[in-house]
């Protein structure tokens, strides 16, 4: 999300430091959802902004070390939320294990600077909504898919146009990396 | 050993990305949202606190639709206050209507108005109710109020009223206070005229005008207004008072006919006597 943090995974600053710098963007955003994602909610619906930081790590990482991101991050979301601790983090680590297929080692740039990055939040978002809803739908005693229909498609199509944003921050490194 | 080990770093991620849902399955078995305690309730608290510290931030999203929806309840409550207050002044005044009902001399059939008429200065009523409920011509109508006219004409479901607006209605009336008689009549003005009230009777305004024992038309002892003015008629011996009906013709909504018809041997008699004297005039 950060150009900088390119620079750290290429071997300037160590691994490690590049985890603590995820890790403050993740607490950083999520202080944002909690405080100011009203600004661009747009019909009841906001993106999932950590959705886009898990896609993103799993893509730059791996899907190993992105699948204890999406932990990480899910299970720091339920804590600030008042979901039922464990359901974004469950949804959260398949989010990352489904984006870790897309990684590609030492092309990071040419796959998050691309539409293919979109299309990866796009579908795990989908794949998080549907995991996510079924453990709403399980409190609520809603219609799933008529819920699912009406928000998680909506939900997916935001998260995925707020992507763009992620994306075109690695734009201008993939073209020095050219 | 080794084979486990090779085994787990080769599907590492795998291992890893089940284990992970077993701890979130478990979690999610263990979560009670209704209990915050430990950690979450030291985040949820501080995070309440951060919200409550940025409230300041305006959000105009927010703000328009929070606006829109304060709008649209005002729309409705104010419709609702008007449905309110009409069915406040209904209800007065069917209330009035049934006090009326069970006061009257005669017996009353309710009926609505449905149609007004002005012509010439002769002001009719359509009623909806005709010969089928009773009503035949000759009847006289009132509201709770007081007298409004009779029936010149009826169909098996309407009857036409002709009010007391009438340039041809002339009505036998007396000062209720007093019982001087006189008679009243209408002359296209808002208010109705007393006739025939000598200089030299008592007359205040204020005193109430009913129609009078003398009436033949009507029943007797039906209000039909106030009087208003008193003034001398400069070279006459009469008064002209002038009288504010208790019916208004341009409010007029509901309205009761009285089966009450003029006694035919007293209005053949009297009709016996004008030709007798039209006779006796043509000799």
């Amino acid at each position: 999300m950060f150009p900088y943090l390119d620079q750290l995974n290429t071997g300037k600053k160590s691994k490690g430091l590049t985890y603590v710098v995820y890790t403050l963007v993740a607490l950083i955003l999520s202080l944002a959802n909690a405080l100011f994602i009203e600004f661009i909610e747009i019909g009841g619906l906001t993106p999932d902004l950590l959705l886009i930081l898990v896609v993103w790590i799993a893509l730059s990482e791996g899907q190993f070390v992105g699948l204890f991101f999406g932990f990480g991050i899910g299970l720091l979301f339920d804590m600030t939320s008042h979901d039922v601790i464990g359901t974004n983090a469950l949804a959260k680590t398949v989010v990352a294990f489904i984006a870790g297929y897309f990684y590609k080692e030492g092309k990071q740039d040419q796959t998050i600077g691309s539409v293919r990055f979109l299309i990866t939040v796009f579908l795990a978002s989908l794949f998080h909504n549907i995991i996510y809803f079924f453990f709403y739908i399980k409190v609520s005693e809603m219609d799933y898919w008529a819920l699912f229909t009406e928000y998680g498609l909506a939900i997916s199509l935001y998260t995925t146009i707020m992507s763009i944003f992620a994306m075109l921050l690695m734009i201008p490194r993939r073209e020095i990396n050219r | 050993m080794q084979r486990i080990i090779n085994f787990i770093v080769k599907f590492k991620e795998y291992i890893t990305f089940a284990s992970l849902i077993v701890i979130c399955l478990a979690l999610i078995s263990m979560g009670d949202v209704s209990k915050l305690g430990g950690y979450r309730a030291v985040i949820i608290g501080t995070v309440g606190w951060m919200q409550e510290a940025f409230a300041w931030i305006p959000n105009p999203g927010a703000l328009k639709s929070e606006n829109r929806a304060v709008r649209e309840l005002n729309l409705r409550q104010s419709a609702e206050i008007t449905r309110m207050r009409h069915a406040l002044i209904e209800n007065k005044r069917l209330r009035q209507m049934i006090e009326f009902k069970d006061d009257a001399d005669y017996e009353v059939i309710s009926a609505e108005v449905v149609g007004k008429n002005s012509v010439e200065m002769r002001n009719t009523l359509t009623l909806n109710r005709g010969k089928i409920e009773g009503i035949t011509e000759g009847m006289s109508v009132r509201t709770d109020a007081g007298l409004a006219g009779q029936i010149v004409s009826s169909s098996d479901n309407y009857s036409l009223v002709e009010s007391i607006f009438n340039r041809n209605v002339r009505i036998s009336a007396k000062i209720q206070r007093t019982g001087i008689d006189g008679i009243v009549a209408w002359e296209g003005d808002e208010y109705l005229l007393l006739k025939n009230i000598p200089t030299s009777f008592d007359v205040q305004i204020g005193d109430v005008v009913l129609t009078s024992n003398f009436t033949n038309k009507y029943p007797k002892n039906v209000p039909i207004g106030v009087i208003k003015q008193i003034k001398d008629d400069p070279g006459s011996l009469f008064f002209k008072v002038e009288i504010e009906p208790y019916v208004n013709f341009s409010t007029i909504e509901q309205v009761f006919v009285m089966k009450y018809i003029p006694d035919e041997e007293r209005l053949e008699l009297i009709k016996e006597f004008e030709e007798k004297l039209i006779a006796r005039k043509k000799k």
